[in-house]
């Protein structure tokens, strides 16, 4: 039991918690109002988007992929969408996260054939996509930034659940759209965990060969893994523009990055097989955590990709050392 | 005439393919608007503009070869870039700090290498996480040193490395020409070229044949990361200035120009000669569409349409041949 | 033949031209312990894969319970409770000892639903079943080879298994462990099952076999009881000659090339001692687990010894990697040739060269078509059947791959040559050619050391053998006073 309780205190989750932990001390201390209410608020608004995107490329990476193409292709989904919506003059936000789920997942099908059909790398394909699909973008649909977005859906960014306002009178207003990655979190948690479709993903990951014989149908697994990550982007996408009030066929791209990174600070092994919800919850917020507050530690803000780049750096040099330390560690 | 034809079949068809593609190319274009393809405007514009990329893809290339990948290889050129600059400028700019900048930039190109090559084979972290970190954190040091907007004010000299020529050839080309003998050379005639392809070929088996796979990656991602400030000075004096998000766009380029130079994304295998084609072939893709005043975004859509359809066309090749020999035995 | 549970008549399978398999019959009966005995090549593999359903015979019937099948598909044959191990074990190493023993039992019914406390329960009762002690809730990537296989096998029998194919389980355990694998084994066919075990190591064959089906060249030349063998016939059999009397018998020199003394890394191997004299052959044995390998690696640096020191041709010397012990002129065919001995995609010229592309390096460039002339005469000494050095080393058989593997080494000039395993999946002329190539290195001077399992070889091609027992070597034997028989009973200690 002693021995459980210590192998709990030692997963990678429980060292982002303490990073987590130490950064949020080390920021109160600096500057005391960092505890509070408002920074939840303003955090989980920061997160909110990377949060999809992660948790789908978490899926892509326990099953031994990589995906690269999602911000191309959430950026396609929304700006398309958008300019559907404003050439008809439909305003639905139902229509609108629909029409862009389905760009997405079409391009996720795509990636899917691409790596299953033709066994090209992952990386390869996905960033062969990525380069189609933002070259499409621009060259086909335009570059403008839109910012008449249809009023019932951006009736959606007023939309609060919760209302929190600070002794010195401001208010801070906890967004609806908070429900999305928490839905995604949580359907991704239950499928992973629960259904025999979660378990052959992390099979896959484990040994495809083996899958293959247990008799797991590979192909499928693979086409739904990539097509949810698409749908999602697309989602992730439409989210972001509702957020921002505003619509722009570039904005998401270069985040695959700080996806990346998260999902595997957050103790994803990138070599397929391993990774949690949860995990990548943390990991998502550990680097929120610093992308956010750098300047209240008094990092300049030019001096904040260097400090982000090598926090990733030392994040997933201990999960990598990790990992190999428990593949050679005496065997029972 | 007979040995000729021999040599052309067991020539790599790879090699071949590229090289039609590109008399195609330049045929076509001569035809369509001779005037403005042919034009010695043209041709020395594209001669400024391909070493630039082109010398990124051989570090990509030898990263390859070994079986791994640089994604931070425009990182690297963007931060020795700004190095370099920094340099300059602390030396009052004048014409006898040029050297010096140089020798910076090369080094700090070396250092992000060895920084790369000792992630990659001594702690074992999977080449693609330890460079696309790389990236971030290069480009983020890059922007820390210079605050955002780009730096100025370089020597004048110093514009002539990318623009100026020599007996009428560009500087930049002949720079290229030079890095392309010397990279195939280490890879044709040296100890080293033959470990790096023994150890991109199987790891194992090169380490159980003696071969210090460890100095191998290092070196390997060092020359890549000096290839990378190599770039990283050419961008610096082509654009007179530094900064920290030049180029962005050439990680996906060089990776299309190795893989569509018949470079084996599993490590082992890859040509200087194939990679060369495939950087004028795709420099005459781009000047033929600018001068047919296509939008610079459909590029960006054709190259990834060509990485895809080269990985389909090889995917498929290699499943015709296992057919093949799957027939004979 | 009440009990036939699996019968096969007349199976021919051919890839293109080539004939695998040429009419074998075999009936395997429950509740017995059917040996599979063969050399390489000799078509166990292929007939396997047969019986699960993986390759389509191209002629002949197959009978399962009595019944005729016309075809046999992978997910047909384990519903009709065939069920095989195959030498990977297919586990996965991401997922808990419990989900790897439900999950094949999962996919089956169809389910939807991954239930943990279910297949806690299952994994339990398998487990109990056969005797095992594992923790349920351990990911597999944290189990010993030998534990693998327990999950393996507990996946097989709760998805009722009437016949269980278990291709050469033996190899990567140890003598503890394949004892309990044996009482396991006894432990199902006492229930009723059927049972195929795929070996070629006779002892461990007599020491479990009711039946024994001896294959050779896609033919099974001879089926009977265990007692039908005796060794000379089962040899015979195997091999398709009489054992072969010639053995290696060096004159004596005092000329010491080896001098290995107090040789130790902790937990591995301890005090290891022995001297290779001019004309040595010396092989090293044990079961797996005794030390064996680990010596040969850490002569060559891939695990280097802690403390001990080495003497070569009389100078001391010391290996902390395998630079080390190239400078000193070690060479090593390693014992997984696929992976660790050969370059697969390159070609012949290649491979032979890895070792040793230093020599060619003149005036600053590396003279390529000395590369190629060094080649094609190694082809020739050797005795490769290689048409030039150009073409792919893949196309090359097991046996003549191999002798290019010590060609690479020969090439170096080696002082010590190390092989583990030499003739592990080599046909029986390249075996022999092998044999023959070593003992003359031998007469020339060069040290020679085989690290084997296959101890008919060690008897054969050593004049001096060292049987290791748990990282305890027994001593240098003279290989004259040797037989089979001795050698097993030191090996497992009885």
């Amino acid at each position: 039991m002693k021995k459980r309780l210590k192998n709990n205190l030692s997963t990678n989750e429980m060292i982002v918690v303490y990073i987590i932990f130490g950064l949020s001390m080390l920021i109160g201390i600096v500057n005391p109002v960092f505890f509070g209410t408002a920074t939840l608020i303003s955090l989980s608004r920061s997160m909110l988007v990377t949060l999809i995107f992660a948790i789908c490329e978490m899926i892509v990476i326990i099953s031994g992929g990589i995906d690269v193409s999602f911000p191309a292709i959430s950026c396609i989904s929304l700006y398309a969408t958008i300019k559907f919506l404003l050439f008809t003059g439909l305003d639905s936000p139902i229509l609108a996260f629909a029409m862009a789920g389905l760009i997405g997942m079409a391009f996720g099908a795509l990636n899917a054939f691409l790596i299953v059909r033709f066994k090209i790398a992952p990386l390869i394909a996905t960033l062969g996509v990525s380069s189609v699909v933002n070259g499409a973008t621009l060259a086909f649909l335009g570059t403008d930034e839109i910012s008449n977005i249809p009023d019932n859906i951006d009736q959606l960014s007023k939309a609060f659940i919760y209302t929190y306002t600070s002794p010195d009178g401001i208010t801070y207003q906890l967004t609806a759209l908070i429900l999305i990655p928490i839905a995604v979190c949580i359907a991704a948690y239950v499928i992973l965990k629960f259904t025999m479709l979660g378990r052959g993903i992390y099979a896959i990951g484990g040994d495809k060969n083996a899958a293959r014989i247990a008799g797991f149908n590979v192909t499928k697994i693979q086409f739904i893994i990539y097509m949810t990550s698409g749908f999602f982007a697309g989602i992730g996408g439409i989210t972001y523009m509702i957020l921002m009030r505003q619509a722009s066929p570039q904005v998401l791209m270069g985040s695959e990055m700080m996806v990346i990174a998260a999902v595997v600070v957050g103790g994803t092994r990138i070599t397929g097989g391993h990774g949690t919800v949860i995990g990548t919850i943390l990991g998502v917020s550990l680097i929120t955590l610093v992308q956010n507050n750098l300047i209240m530690l008094g990092v300049p803000t030019h001096f904040q990709t260097f400090v982000v780049g090598m926090i990733i750096v030392i994040g997933t040099s201990i999960t990598s050392i990790r990992a190999k330390k428990i593949a050679n560690s005496a065997k029972v | 005439m007979k040995n000729f034809i021999l040599k052309v079949k067991t020539s790599d068809k790879n090699i071949v393919t590229l090289f039609f593609i590109a008399v195609f190319i330049f045929a076509i274009m001569g035809i369509l608007s001779p005037k403005s393809f042919l034009s010695v405007t043209n041709l020395q514009g594209m001669c400024i503009q391909f070493p630039e990329f082109g010398i990124l893809s051989f570090g990509m290339m030898l990263a390859m070869i070994s079986g791994g990948i640089d994604l931070s290889l425009v990182g690297i050129a963007n931060l020795s870039g700004i190095v370099g600059t920094v340099v300059m400028l602390k030396m009052d700019g004048g014409i006898e700090s040029i050297p010096f900048g140089i020798l910076a930039a090369l080094l700090t190109g070396l250092l992000c290498g060895i920084f790369n090559g000792a992630l990659i084979g001594y702690l074992k972290i999977p080449p693609m996480l330890v460079t696309l970190c790389g990236l971030q954190l290069f480009t983020g040091l890059g922007l820390a040193i210079t605050k955002g907007p780009a730096l100025t004010g370089l020597p004048q000299e110093f514009g002539y490395i990318a623009n100026g020529t020599v007996l009428g050839i560009p500087i930049a080309v002949l720079l290229f020409a030079i890095i392309a003998v010397i990279i195939s050379y280490l890879l044709k005639s040296t100890v080293y070229g033959q470990h790096l392809s023994f150890k991109g070929t199987n790891e194992v088996a090169s380490r159980y044949s003696g071969i210090n796979n460890l100095k191998v990656t290092i070196i390997t991602y060092g020359i890549s990361g000096i290839l990378g400030a190599v770039s990283g000075i050419l961008m610096a004096s082509h654009y007179n200035s530094a900064k920290s998000d030049y180029g962005t766009s050439f990680t996906l380029l060089s990776l299309l120009i190795v893989v569509l130079g018949g470079t084996n994304p599993d490590g082992g295998k890859g040509k200087v000669l194939g990679v060369t084609l495939s950087i004028i072939v795709l420099q005459l893709v781009s000047s033929a569409f600018n001068i047919l005043r296509v939008n610079s975004f459909v590029k960006t859509f054709v190259w990834g349409l060509i990485l895809i359809f080269i990985m389909i066309f090889t995917s498929f090749m290699d499943s015709k041949n296992m057919e093949r020999k799957a027939k004979k035995q | 033949m009440a009990d036939a549970f699996l019968r096969l008549e007349n199976i021919k399978k051919s890839f293109g031209g080539v004939h695998a398999l040429k009419g074998v019959d075999l009936t395997i009966n429950s509740g017995e312990i059917h040996c599979l005995a063969g050399e390489n090549g000799c078509g166990k593999s292929t007939l396997i894969k047969v019986i699960s359903g993986a390759h389509d015979a191209t002629e002949g019937s197959i009978y399962i319970d009595g019944k005729k099948i016309n075809h046999l598909d992978p997910i047909d044959s384990i519903r009709m409770g065939i069920q095989v191990i195959y030498q990977d074990f297919a586990v996965f190493p991401n997922l808990s000892v419990a989900e790897n023993i439900a999950m094949n039992r999962a996919l089956m019914t169809g389910a939807k639903r991954m239930q943990w406390k279910k297949a806690r329960q299952l994994a339990l009762e398998a487990m109990e079943q056969i005797g095992a002690h594992i923790d349920p809730d351990i990911l597999v990537e944290r189990l010993s080879v030998a534990n693998k296989q327990m999950v393996a096998i507990c996946r097989a029998i709760i998805n009722d298994a009437k016949l269980l194919i278990l291709d050469e389980p033996t190899t990567a355990l140890t003598a503890k462990e394949v004892e309990k694998l044996n009482i396991i084994i006894r432990r199902l066919k006492a229930k009723g099952m059927a049972i195929v075990i795929v070996n070629h190591k006779m002892n461990e064959i007599y020491e479990i076999a009711d039946r024994l089906t001896i294959l050779r060249n896609g033919e099974n030349v001879a089926t009977g009881l265990i007692e039908e063998f005796d060794k000379v016939r089962f040899i015979k059999c195997l091999t398709g000659r009489d054992i072969d009397e010639v053995t290696y018998r060096p004159e004596k020199s005092e000329q010491e090339i080896l001098k290995v003394s107090h040789l130790t890394k902790e937990g591995v191997f301890q005090d290891v001692n022995f001297t290779l004299h001019r004309g040595d052959v010396l092989g090293i044995t044990g079961l797996l687990g005794s030390g064996r390998g680990e010596i040969g690696d850490a002569l060559f640096g891939i695990a280097p010894a802690d403390k001990g020191t080495i003497l070569l041709n009389g100078v001391e010397i010391e290996i902390k990697s395998v630079m080390d012990a190239v400078k000193h002129k070690i060479g090593y065919v390693p014992e997984d040739r696929l992976t660790q001995g050969l370059f697969l995609d390159r070609s012949i010229q290649d491979n032979t060269v890895s070792a040793s592309i230093q020599k060619y390096l003149t005036k600053g460039r590396l003279n390529h078509s000395e590369m190629y002339r060094v080649t094609e005469e190694w082809i020739r000494k050797i005795g490769c059947a290689a048409p030039s050095p150009k073409p792919n080393i893949r196309t090359l058989s097991g046996g003549n791959a191999q002798k290019m593997v010590i060609a690479k080494w020969l090439n170096t000039n080696p002082d010590l040559l190390i092989l583990n395993g030499p003739t592990v999946g080599v046909d029986v002329g390249s075996k022999s050619d092998i044999h023959k190539i070593l003992h003359n290195l031998a007469s020339k001077g060069v040290g020679i050391i085989i690290i084997s399992d296959d101890l008919q070889e060690l008897i054969q091609n050593c004049n001096k053998i060292l049987v290791m027992k748990n990282g305890k070597p027994s001593g240098e034997l003279n290989a004259g006073d040797l037989d089979e028989i001795t050698l097993t009973k030191l090996l497992s200690g009885k």
